[in-house]
């Protein structure tokens, strides 16, 4: 549904955005993931036709929008970072003018209107002014706007931000509802977010590319080892010696306690599951079993680890396969 | 052609959602019904020293409508800084010119739009002449035909004054930049010919040329001369093409 190709956006010596591709299927909803300044709101901004791209292209529901940015426009929905409210209008009166300006027809606008403000939980500020609305009206009304001429894509800039928790949830459950329908692009730093209502991630950082992928294969993905947690009960033994000759593990970081409970890390062989064996032994030397769990990288330390210099170096032999992935799918 | 009314529209609802359209014709109001008292209180003085039997008439048209109108287009130069100044800074500022920008309209839907909401607020603004010009119908004679040529005149120049002032509006965000800009600009436009003389003939011809009220002063009088209908047609026709590039090299460099 939306194609981006090689897309690059220079502001004199300044690049924004550098050779960025990748694709959108129909009825996805792709997340957007970097932090500030990664060349996120530039990306959209091409994408939905606000500004041109230096070099490269883009296309929605196969149409360049570029050299056709009428039809492309007609099919795309944006919801800036900050919603194009008209301070002095009622929603009503913004929404409908914003259903004429997208060509929805006239004799649609009205129920359109109405249906939109009921879809976005704003039907009962319809009359009140946008520039009197809560931060979290606002961000509703910008997604009335967006909706409101049913368009193929949309692609929302942070549409969660300023919301109350309730909100979120809401804003989030109406993404989900319209992925299916429409092919979603949005951005965010707030990870869980991601995980929660994306089916796949983008994760840019200084105008580039670093990652596509599922939010699970990500996960799985980052993770060089399988890295076990253990806490065991075993006052005064030596755990990592105890626990390094199980079949299958490849490291045993131990820190004893005082009181006698020991912190245990545990890493194995890639894809091999070591956890009855590792119970095993521990119940065989006599300690008690207070815990054991995997220890999976959060998105929030794949996020950290591919967009931070220092820690980059750790997840580099995984970091250049999905994005080589995305540059051919 | 719907989307060019959809934005007039929009810009005319935005005017009177503002105080704007009641400051502006509020005291548009008020000064033009000083100048205009004043000046029929000149005419109904001289009319008095006029003694019957000399011969000497007085013309309604050209000892006070005609003035009038030249009045009404300093008032304009004044007052229209503020009908402009908003159209494309407001929009920067606020970010809803990412709204029209990312709608399926063209640059120039967006503008023709924005001219003619603009137009159509200087027209109503124009209308609460026709109280007083009525009122001269009423009680004395005068010829419809300068009067008409006069109300045409002042809707060119207010055209040429908004397309100019929508430049000036769409190269910055800052709405008193743009509204202060726009008032020197007109001021200049205005005031132009004053150094002709000392410019020989030639510099002279030009500089009256560039007036924009200079031009006005014909059709006060009932002329319809080509010479200016082709001044103030290409003036606001050059200035929207103008406010058209600006628009898109702002795209451009983001």
């Amino acid at each position: 549904m939306i194609e981006v190709q090689h897309l690059s956006k220079r502001y004199g010596p300044f690049t924004a955005v550098d050779d960025v591709s990748f694709n959108v299927g129909a009825g996805e909803i792709l997340g957007f993931l970097g932090p500030n300044g990664a060349g996120k709101t530039t990306t959209m901004r091409i994408i939905t036709g606000y500004m041109p791209a230096t070099d490269g292209a883009v296309s929605v529901a196969g149409y360049d929008v570029f050299s056709q940015p009428i039809e492309a426009k007609k099919r795309t929905g944006y919801l800036p970072e900050t919603p194009p409210l008209y301070p002095d209008m009622t929603v009503r009166d913004y929404v409908t003018f914003v259903a004429r300006i997208k060509g929805v027809p006239a004799r649609e606008v009205k129920s359109r209107v109405e249906d939109v403000m009921r879809k976005t939980h704003v039907a009962d500020m319809a009359s009140r002014h946008c520039g009197k609305l809560s931060k979290g009206y606002k961000q509703r009304v910008g997604l009335a706007q967006a909706l409101i001429h049913n368009p193929d894509v949309l692609v929302l800039d942070e549409p969660t931000a300023g919301l109350d928790p309730k909100q979120i949830i809401e804003a989030r459950q109406l993404i989900t509802e319209l992925g299916g329908s429409h092919t979603v692009v949005l951005s965010t730093h707030i990870l869980p977010e991601v995980s929660q209502t994306c089916h796949r991630v983008v994760i840019i950082n200084k105008g580039k590319v670093v990652a596509v992928d599922t939010p699970a294969n990500l996960t799985a993905r980052l993770r060089g080892s399988e890295t076990l947690y253990l806490q065991v009960h075993a006052p005064g033994a030596d755990v990592a010696a105890g626990l390094s000759h199980v079949a299958g593990v490849t490291r045993v970081k131990a820190d004893l306690h005082d009181n006698g409970l020991a912190a245990v890390e545990v890493d194995s062989e890639q894809g091999r599951d070591v956890r009855r064996e590792l119970a095993a032994a521990v119940v065989h030397q006599g300690w008690g079993l207070l815990e054991l769990r995997p220890m999976r990288m959060s998105l929030e330390d794949i996020f950290l680890s591919l967009t931070t210099e220092d820690a980059g170096d750790a997840v580099e032999p995984a970091a250049p396969a999905p994005a080589t992935e995305a540059a051919d799918a | 052609m719907r989307n060019i009314v959809t934005i007039a529209r929009k810009e005319l609802q935005g005017y009177f959602a503002s105080p704007i359209a009641y400051v502006v014709l509020g005291f548009f109001a008020l000064l033009y019904g000083y100048f205009f008292y004043t000046l029929l209180w000149y005419f109904d003085r001289q009319s008095m020293q006029v003694a019957p039997g000399s011969g000497m008439t007085m013309n309604v048209n050209q000892m006070l409508i005609g003035p009038v109108f030249m009045n009404v287009s300093v008032i304009v130069l004044f007052i229209m800084p503020m009908i402009t100044m908003r159209t494309y800074a407001e929009e920067k500022r606020s970010g809803t010119i990412e709204l029209l920008l990312t709608s399926p309209l063209t640059d120039w839907q967006i503008i023709l739009g924005k001219f003619l909401g603009a137009l159509l607020l200087y027209t109503v603004m124009l209308s609460v002449t026709l109280i007083h010009v009525g009122t001269l119908f009423y009680f004395g004679d005068p010829e419809w035909k300068p009067v008409a040529t006069g109300y045409l005149g002042l809707l060119l120049m207010g055209g040429c004054f908004i397309s100019a002032g929508l430049l000036i509006s769409s190269l910055t965000k800052n709405q008193i930049v743009a509204g202060m800009v726009t008032f020197a600009v007109f001021l200049l436009l205005w005031v132009i010919n004053w150094i002709g003389q000392s410019l020989g003939p030639t510099g002279q011809a030009i500089v009256t040329h560039l007036s924009i009220t200079d031009h006005l002063d014909d059709f006060a009088r009932g002329i319809i001369d080509t010479k200016h209908l082709v001044y103030y047609a290409s003036f606001i026709v050059f200035g929207l093409f103008l406010t058209a590039k600006s628009v898109d090299s702002e795209r451009w460099r983001g």
